[in-house]
């Protein structure tokens, strides 16, 4: 969906496809989440009437897939891999690893008892 | 002893204009709830760090300077379609339309 995409590349870390899609739905996600939320409220309301609630949820599930949360997945910034990510660090468990023993990471050390 | 169930609205009723709250003894949903949610897309947006200076901005600021800057990596891509070229390897080259003309049946 490249109508979504940033005109000018703009990710400063590893970058593929995926994590281009990626960055892609979470802006698209921001720019539509004061209207999902709005949508939200008119289905969650039950003191407005039946109609307009029912047009509220198909308004709400007609708006485009990218900017659904739903669509958003964590994935490795070093990598671009969407399994096993620690979300602390935004890397992937063997990135992390990595990078964790080589000193990087500060405050993170390998534990041993 | 039992309290009756007016005078616990009452109580209650007082209790929400106190700590101003909706007063709502039915419990009707009115989806509030949503209302009170933190917007959380700024938050998810900024999961990627973005680019923040590319070479070519980096070029840009200090041109005015007549300083000699060298992006090496440029250079070193030059020097390999230089060689691929040498060798024979390189990109063909693109057809002049001029040439291209389409054949009449």
């Amino acid at each position: 969906m490249s109508m979504f995409r940033a005109k000018k590349f703009d990710i400063g870390c590893f970058a593929n496809i995926k994590t281009i899609r990626d960055h892609s739905k979470r802006k698209a996600f921001e720019a539509a989440e004061p209207e999902r939320q709005a949508l939200r409220y008119i289905i969650r309301n039950t003191t407005l009437p039946a109609r307009t609630r029912a047009i509220a949820q198909l308004q709400l599930t007609q708006m485009h897939c990218y900017t659904r949360p739903t669509q958003i997945r964590n994935r490795c910034i070093l990598g671009g891999k969407g399994r096993g990510i620690l979300a602390d660090f935004k890397m992937s468990r063997y990135n992390f690893r990595l990078e964790a023993l080589a000193g990087n990471l500060p405050g993170v050390k390998k534990a041993s008892w | 002893m039992s309290v009756p169930r007016a005078r616990l609205l009452d109580l209650m009723k007082a209790r929400c204009e106190l700590f101003s709250t909706t007063f709502n003894p039915e419990g009707i949903r009115t989806g509030n709830k949503i209302l009170r949610q933190k917007l959380k897309g700024p938050a998810l947006a900024s999961y990627y760090p973005r680019k923040v200076l590319t070479f070519r901005d980096f070029y840009k600021e200090f041109e005015p300077l007549n300083l000699m800057i060298e992006n090496e990596e440029e250079i070193d891509r030059l020097d390999h379609v230089a060689a691929l070229k040498a060798r024979g390897k390189g990109t063909p080259r693109k057809k002049r339309t001029a040439d291209v003309v389409p054949k009449k049946k």
